[in-house]
Formats: C-alpha cells, sequence, structure tokens
C-alpha cells in the first residue's frame, strides 16, 4: 500500500496514467450531462409550490455539494504535503482552490435567484448563506496567499495549513440549517415511495446531475493538476521528452 | 510512519482537534445571536423589547389572514403552535406566502404587542412533489412532513 502510495505522489506516473483516464472521462460527462440536463429541465413535472423553479435545484444543488467536497480535498492534500512532503499532493491543492471558488460562486449565485423567485429575497445573513459565503472568501484568501508568497514551498506550506483551519468551516456550512433557524431549508430526504414527498422522479434526475458536475469537476481538476505538473516539471528530462516528442508530430 | 512524520501529523490533528473545540464552543455561545429569526415563544417570553428590530418567524396561522379592501396592508397571525404573534404589514407578499405556510417578518414589535413587519419572507419546506403527487396525497387525506421541519 506505502509502495502505491508513494507512486501515486509520482507527478509523471500521475500524468500519464490520467492521459488514459481523460476520454472515459469525457464521454462519462457528455453523456451524463445530456441525460441530466434533458431530464431535469424538460421532464420533470412541476413541483406544487413552487412550479417550474424547482428546476434551479438541480443546478444550485450540484454545484453547492462539489464547492463543499473542494475544502476538505485541499485539506487533506494539504495534510499530506505539511506531513510526508509529497509533490503532487501540493500540486493538487493548488489546482483545487480556484475550481472551488468558482462552485462556491457558483452556488451562491444560483441560490439567490432561487431566494429571490422564493423567498422574496436573494440574500438573507441566515447561517447557511453567510457560511458558504464565508467559504467563498477563505478559497479567495488561499488563492491570494499562495500568489503572495514567493517561495513555492513556503506558499505550499501556508496554503496547507489554511486549508487545514479553514476546513472546520464545513461542518458548520453543513449542519448551519440543523443547528440554528435560517431562511434556508434543512436538507431534504429521500423516498422511495412514488406517492410521497421527493419521490424518485424528483430525486433520480438530481442524483444524474450531481455525478455530471462531479465528473466535470474531476476533469477540471485533473487538467489544472496536468498543467501545473508541466510547469513545474519543466526542466526535467521526461517533460522536455514529451515536448520535443509533440513538436515532432 | 517514521517518528518525525507521526510528530508532525500528530501536531496537525492537535491544531485541527482545538481550533474546532474552540470554534463550536464559541458559536455554542453565540447561538442566539446566529439564529435568523425569534420564534412567537421566544416573543411570548419577552425576550424581546418594543422598538427593536428583529424578525419573527413561524407558520401563518390557518384562516388568520385579513385584508384591508383599501390599502395593501395585510394582517395575520404568525404560530409556533404553542404561542402566536399577530403581525401587520403594508407591501407586496412573496408568492408563496399562504395559510399553513413558514414565513420570516422583519420589523419591531410595537407596544400593543402586535408586531409591524416591514418586510415579509417565505420560508419553503425541504418537500418536493409534483402537482399530481401532492393531489394523490391530499385524497388519502395524509402530507407526511408538511409543517414539521418547516420551522427549522
Amino acid at each position: 500500500m506505502w509502495l502505491w502510495f508513494s507512486k501515486l505522489g509520482s507527478p509523471r506516473w500521475f500524468y500519464e496514467l490520467s492521459n488514459k483516464w481523460l476520454p472515459w472521462l469525457y464521454a462519462a460527462m457528455i453523456a451524463l450531462m445530456a441525460i441530466g440536463l434533458f431530464w431535469a429541465l424538460l421532464i420533470v413535472p412541476e413541483d406544487y409550490q413552487q412550479g417550474q423553479t424547482i428546476r434551479i435545484m438541480y443546478v444550485h444543488v450540484p454545484v453547492a455539494s462539489i464547492s463543499l467536497a473542494c475544502f476538505p480535498l485541499m485539506a487533506v492534500a494539504g495534510t499530506i504535503t505539511l506531513v510526508w512532503k509529497m509533490k503532487l499532493a501540493d500540486m493538487v491543492a493548488k489546482s483545487v482552490a480556484p475550481i472551488g471558488a468558482w462552485f462556491t460562486g457558483l452556488a451562491l449565485a444560483s441560490g439567490a435567484i432561487w431566494g429571490d423567485q422564493i423567498w422574496g429575497t436573494w440574500w438573507a445573513w441566515d447561517a447557511r448563506l453567510t457560511s458558504l459565503l464565508i467559504q467563498f472568501f477563505l478559497f479567495i484568501g488561499v488563492i491570494a496567499l499562495r500568489s503572495a508568497i514567493e517561495s513555492q514551498d513556503a506558499a505550499a506550506k501556508a496554503c496547507a495549513i489554511l486549508a487545514i483551519v479553514g476546513a472546520i468551516n464545513v461542518p458548520i456550512i453543513k449542519y448551519s440549517v440543523e443547528w440554528w433557524n435560517t431562511l434556508h431549508q434543512p436538507a431534504s430526504s429521500i423516498s422511495f415511495d412514488s406517492v410521497a414527498p421527493n419521490p424518485p422522479e424528483v430525486w433520480v434526475p438530481l442524483l444524474i446531475m450531481i455525478s455530471a458536475v462531479y465528473v466535470f469537476f474531476v476533469i477540471a481538476l485533473i487538467l489544472r493538476t496536468r498543467n501545473e505538473i508541466l510547469q513545474r516539471e519543466r526542466r526535467s528530462q521526461w517533460v522536455i521528452d514529451l515536448v520535443s516528442r509533440e513538436k515532432s508530430v | 510512519m517514521k517518528p518525525h512524520r507521526r510528530k508532525k501529523l500528530g501536531i496537525i490533528i492537535f491544531i485541527a482537534v482545538g481550533l474546532s473545540t474552540a470554534i463550536g464552543l464559541s458559536l455554542y455561545a453565540l447561538s442566539n445571536n446566529i439564529d435568523l429569526f425569534f420564534t412567537p415563544t421566544q416573543v411570548a417570553a419577552g425576550e424581546v423589547t418594543p422598538g427593536q428590530r428583529i424578525r419573527v418567524g413561524g407558520m401563518v396561522k390557518e384562516g388568520s389572514v385579513e385584508h384591508s379592501q383599501e390599502i395593501l396592508e395585510v394582517s395575520f397571525v404568525t404560530t409556533d403552535y404553542n404561542h402566536d404573534v399577530l403581525i401587520k404589514y403594508a407591501g407586496i407578499l412573496p408568492d408563496l406566502f399562504r395559510e399553513g405556510q413558514g414565513i420570516v417578518a422583519e420589523g419591531a414589535m410595537s407596544a400593543d404587542g402586535t408586531f409591524v413587519a416591514s418586510r415579509v419572507l417565505a420560508k419553503h419546506d425541504e418537500n418536493y412533489m409534483s402537482v399530481e403527487v401532492k393531489a394523490a396525497l391530499d385524497a388519502a387525506g395524509n402530507t407526511p412532513g408538511m409543517p414539521q421541519g418547516v420551522l427549522q
């Protein structure tokens, strides 16, 4: 297991392996996105309370769920960087920050549009919205911190610490709707009964949309990480060979 | 795992646990300030002083909504099924506003015990279903999970 762990930490090994994964991921994303969007936007019946506005959920919930996954991922990568000094871990940590910021921003924006329609306001200082806004600023902070420190190793350490500390906010976001009274509703529980609240006709397309956006996230993360690998390893022989091979084609 | 790595990991876990505890305790202490709104029970218990700008949240009591005939004024009772608060509001209500709906009103208590709202927001619950499913449930005479949870 430890051998596998150290192998995974090799940027070259990851670069070559991810090359094989990418076509499959593209295919999966296109298929899931096409089915999910068609189902969510055209087939899902109007909600008894919210009407057509319900379709915002099929964008809002996937982006929000991924924005919550980004910070723990960055914290885990940061811990690996601090403890094992694995090169690849810091490349992933650097790559995930802007993606996480975008997904958090999209979750806030789609939520605001939804809230404007249903609540009657696009913003409220309730615990869920405020804690997610804090996460957005934390992502911006991580990005700014990295670009402010010139030494790559020092930047990696500082960002790792900020990522670990900031990850404490994630359970607060997740459980804010249960710990305090908020304008945001609590998480829905799904039902397998077709005549019940949250029947399969509502959550199956949501599940497909969540998987589609997750695959998109993985693709974006792999592409950014590959870019980062090439930049940091540009003086190593395998990258020089790779570039000369690309040029000769 | 090598000793110096174990030590580093130990420090990281220690800091993370320590910080979580500190943040957890301060959030617990600040609970009342983090809550978005007061419940009618809290209002009845006298936690609110008249004139103070606050939010009150609860369900719109069935049969309590009275629209004024001349102006855009409405009065209704909001309840958490223990206590009630009478709310007066002049303005446009959100589409989702109706009897039995969870709402959050922003405004202040007046001296006579009514709440004068300057804004009313609709809370929606976590239950989604189509018009057909809702009709089928109503026909069967049960709407599971409807009022509870909305007040959260």
